[in-house]
C-alpha cells in the first residue's frame, strides 16, 4: 500500500484531489488510521436504557455489540466469535442475558466475556483451554459524553473530552438544550453509492449546497400565502449573516444567526420559542439563539438542529450506510415528539425531501470518479475567511463569520491528513503542534 | 336493489368478486398513473382524510418478533396526510428535484390482490404485493418490493378510493439510495 497523502491535499490552495473519495489503496488506510484510531459513536443512553438491552452497530466495517450492564455501564465488544469468526449476535438490537454464537454454541455474556463452551470439559485440555482469554475483542475505550457512548480502539487516543475540544460547546447547542436530554424515538437505514467523506464534509461544511440541491423542498414546503421573506424559515436563513466553526481534531459545524426556531413545522417551532428563556439560563443567550445548524464529529457522526443524529459506516470507498435516528427533547408533550418525527421522516429520511437529492448528487460524483481523468481532478474547497480575532466573540475555537465557507471542511481533511500521514496518536498531535508554532 | 345485486345482475358476478373486481381495477389504475407520471390525477384517487403510512423493519430474533415492525408514531419512511402527499407531488413539479429529474422510470407491478369486508359496509380491506422496478439516468436500476394493506371507501355506487395504506417494505436497511416516488 502506497499513499501520498500530501501529494492529495494543498490545504494553502484550499484543493482536495478526488482521488480520496475512491481510491482503494486509501480506503483501506482510513480502516486502520482513522476509523481503527477515532472516536467513533456507539450508541445513546436512551437506546439501550435497561439492562441487557443491546444494539450491533460498527467501528468503521468492523461490527461491535453494545450493550447496557447490570451495574449502569455501557461495553462495547467486536462482534466476532473468537472460535471460527462468526457473527456473534445477529439481531439490530434487543435485550438479552448472554449472546450465543449459533455456529458452534460458544457463549458470551453481554460484556463480551466467554461464559460457556460445549463440551469444554471434555473435549479441550484443561491445562491449555482457559476461557477468561478466550473472548472478542472488546473495544479498547468507551467514554460518553452527556448520554452519548462513543468507542475506540486505540490505547493513546486523546480522552473524548479533549477529543471533543471546543467542539462540546456546539456539540451542547444540539444535545444540552432541555433538561431532560434528548432521546432516540426513530431510526432509518439506508445506503448511497458515494464514499463516506462527502456526507462528513457537508455536514461540517456546506450549507451553501442547500439552496440550490434542495430549491425544490424549500419552494414547496413554504406554506402558500401565509408567509413573507420575513417569516420563511429558509429565506431568513440564507440572508442572515453565519459562523463555521473548524476544530483542530477534524470536527466542524455552522450556522445562521437567526434568533427564533427555524423548524419547518409550526407545533414544534412554537414549542421551541416557548423554550427559548429555559435555554438561555441553561446554556446562555448566544447558544439558545444561534450556534446551531449542521455539524460533524469527526469521523462519521453527523447531526442537524431539526433532530437527525446519523452515524455513517464506511462500506468500501463507493458506498456509505447511513443510520438515521430522530432524537427529541425527552420534555417535550407528546405532539411535538411526534411532528419532530414526522417532520424528519419527510425531510431527512431515504423518502425524505431533502436527503433524495443529496444522494443524487452523491451517486453522480462517485459514479464519475471511475473516470482515470475525472478521479485526478482538484476540488476547490477555496471558499476561505480568516477567523475572528481572539476574544471577539464568545464563540469558542476557530471560526470564522460566515457560514457560506470551506473551513469546516478544509479542518476536516486537515485532521484526516494527520491521521492517515501518522502512526500513532503522539505524531498527529505533533504535526498539529508544529503548524500552531510555525505560524 | 343494492349497487352490488344490480351489478351482479349486469356482469353475472356475485358481490365478493365484484368487490375484488373493483379492488383490482382500482390498483391497477394506480399503478398505470403513477408508471406515467401523472400524480396529480394519482392523488384524486385518494380520500381527503387520507393517511399514508410506511413503518420501518428491524431485525430483532424471534421472541421480540412483534416489535420487527415499527409501530404508529414510531419509525416510519412516510407518514403523510392527503395535503403532505400533494407537497411531494408539487416538488416533482418543480423540475428541480433533482432525485427525480431527469424523471426516472418506473413499472409498478401489483399483484396478489386480496380483498375482505370490513365492519363498515362502506369500506374494504384490500391487500396487495407490488414490485417496483426503477430504472433512470445511464444505467441505474433498483427495485423495492412489499406489501401493502389498503381500506378502500365507497364513495358513489361502485366507486372506490384509497382512505388508508400501509406500506410494508421488505428491506430493513433500505438497500436503494432514496424512496423519492410512491408505492
Amino acid at each position: 500500500m502506497n499513499v501520498d497523502i500530501d501529494g492529495l491535499f494543498d490545504f494553502d490552495a484550499g484543493m482536495v484531489c478526488a482521488e480520496i473519495f475512491v481510491d482503494e489503496d486509501v480506503y483501506k488506510l482510513e480502516l486502520e488510521r482513522v476509523f481503527g484510531r477515532s472516536w467513533v459513536f456507539l450508541a445513546h443512553d436512551s437506546m439501550i436504557p435497561r439492562a441487557g438491552d443491546f444494539l450491533q452497530t460498527y467501528i468503521g466495517e468492523d461490527p461491535i455489540v453494545v450493550a447496557r450492564q447490570k451495574d449502569g455501564s455501557v461495553r462495547a465488544f467486536l462482534n466476532q466469535c473468537i472460535h471460527r469468526g462468526m457473527r456473534i449476535c445477529r439481531a439490530d438490537e434487543g435485550n438479552a442475558r448472554s449472546f450465543m454464537c449459533s455456529f458452534h454454541g460458544w457463549t458470551y455474556d453481554t460484556a463480551g466475556n466467554l461464559t460457556g463452551v460445549p463440551h469444554e470439559k471434555t473435549v479441550y485440555r484443561p491445562n491449555t483451554f482457559d476461557k477468561s482469554t478466550r473472548g472478542p475483542r472488546k473495544v479498547t475505550r468507551v467514554e460518553s459524553y452527556k448520554g452519548f457512548h462513543f468507542g475506540t480502539w486505540a490505547e493513546d487516543a486523546p480522552s473524548l473530552l479533549e477529543y471533543l475540544g471546543d467542539m462540546a460547546w456546539y456539540f451542547d447547542a444540539y444535545i444540552d438544550r432541555y433538561s431532560g436530554g434528548l432521546e432516540a424515538i426513530a431510526n432509518h437505514r439506508w445506503i448511497i453509492p458515494a464514499n463516506w467523506k462527502l456526507k462528513a464534509e457537508q455536514f461540517a461544511s456546506d450549507a451553501l449546497h442547500a439552496e440550490i440541491s434542495h430549491a425544490s423542498a424549500i419552494q414547496v414546503m413554504t406554506p402558500k400565502g401565509t408567509e413573507t421573506a420575513e417569516t420563511n424559515h429558509a429565506v431568513r436563513a440564507v440572508n442572515a449573516t453565519g459562523h463555521q466553526f473548524a476544530s483542530p481534531y477534524g470536527h466542524g459545524t455552522g450556522w445562521f444567526d437567526v434568533p427564533g426556531s427555524l423548524h419547518p413545522d409550526p407545533v414544534v417551532a412554537n414549542w421551541e420559542n416557548e423554550q427559548r428563556e429555559n435555554v438561555a439560563s441553561r446554556l446562555g443567550a448566544l447558544r439558545a439563539d444561534t450556534a446551531r445548524g449542521h455539524a460533524t464529529i469527526f469521523p462519521n457522526f453527523h447531526f442537524l438542529l431539526n433532530g437527525t443524529f446519523r452515524v455513517v459506516h464506511p462500506r468500501g470507498p463507493n458506498e456509505m450506510e447511513i443510520w438515521a435516528w430522530t432524537m427529541v427533547p425527552a420534555e417535550a408533550p407528546e405532539p411535538v415528539k411526534e411532528n419532530y418525527a414526522r417532520s424528519l421522516t419527510r425531510t431527512f429520511s431515504p423518502s425524505g425531501m431533502f436527503e433524495q437529492d443529496d444522494a443524487e448528487n452523491w451517486a453522480e460524483i462517485q459514479r464519475i470518479l471511475r473516470g482515470k481523468v475525472a478521479r485526478g481532478v482538484r476540488l476547490s474547497y477555496e471558499m476561505v475567511h480568516d477567523p475572528l480575532p481572539s476574544g471577539a466573540s464568545e464563540f469558542p475555537g476557530y471560526v470564522v463569520p460566515a457560514n457560506y465557507s470551506d473551513v469546516a471542511a478544509l479542518g476536516l481533511y486537515r485532521h484526516y491528513a494527520d491521521l492517515m500521514s501518522s502512526h500513532t496518536w503522539a505524531e498527529a498531535v505533533e504535526m498539529k503542534l508544529q503548524r500552531e508554532a510555525a505560524k | 336493489m343494492s349497487p352490488d345485486t344490480e351489478s351482479m345482475s349486469v356482469c353475472g358476478c356475485d358481490p365478493a368478486s365484484l368487490r375484488e373486481l373493483r379492488a383490482q381495477r382500482l390498483l391497477h389504475r394506480e399503478a398505470e398513473l403513477l408508471d406515467a407520471w401523472q400524480f396529480e390525477e394519482w392523488l384524486e384517487l385518494m380520500t381527503e382524510d387520507l393517511r399514508y403510512w410506511a413503518p420501518v423493519r428491524t431485525n430483532r430474533m424471534w421472541r421480540e418478533r412483534s416489535r420487527s415492525i415499527s409501530m404508529p408514531g414510531e419509525s416510519a419512511h412516510f407518514d403523510e396526510s392527503l395535503d403532505q402527499l400533494r407537497e411531494r407531488v408539487d416538488r416533482l413539479a418543480t423540475h428541480m428535484a433533482w432525485a427525480e429529474e431527469p424523471p426516472s422510470r418506473t413499472r409498478h407491478l401489483v399483484t396478489n390482490i386480496r380483498v375482505e369486508p370490513t365492519a363498515d359496509p362502506a369500506e374494504i380491506l384490500c391487500r396487495s404485493n407490488f414490485l417496483v422496478y426503477r430504472t433512470r439516468s445511464e444505467r441505474d436500476m433498483d427495485q423495492v418490493v412489499g406489501t401493502r394493506e389498503d381500506i378502500l371507501r365507497e364513495v358513489g355506487p361502485g366507486e372506490f378510493k384509497i382512505a388508508r395504506r400501509t406500506v410494508i417494505f421488505d428491506m430493513a436497511t433500505i438497500l436503494v439510495k432514496n424512496l423519492s416516488l410512491f408505492y
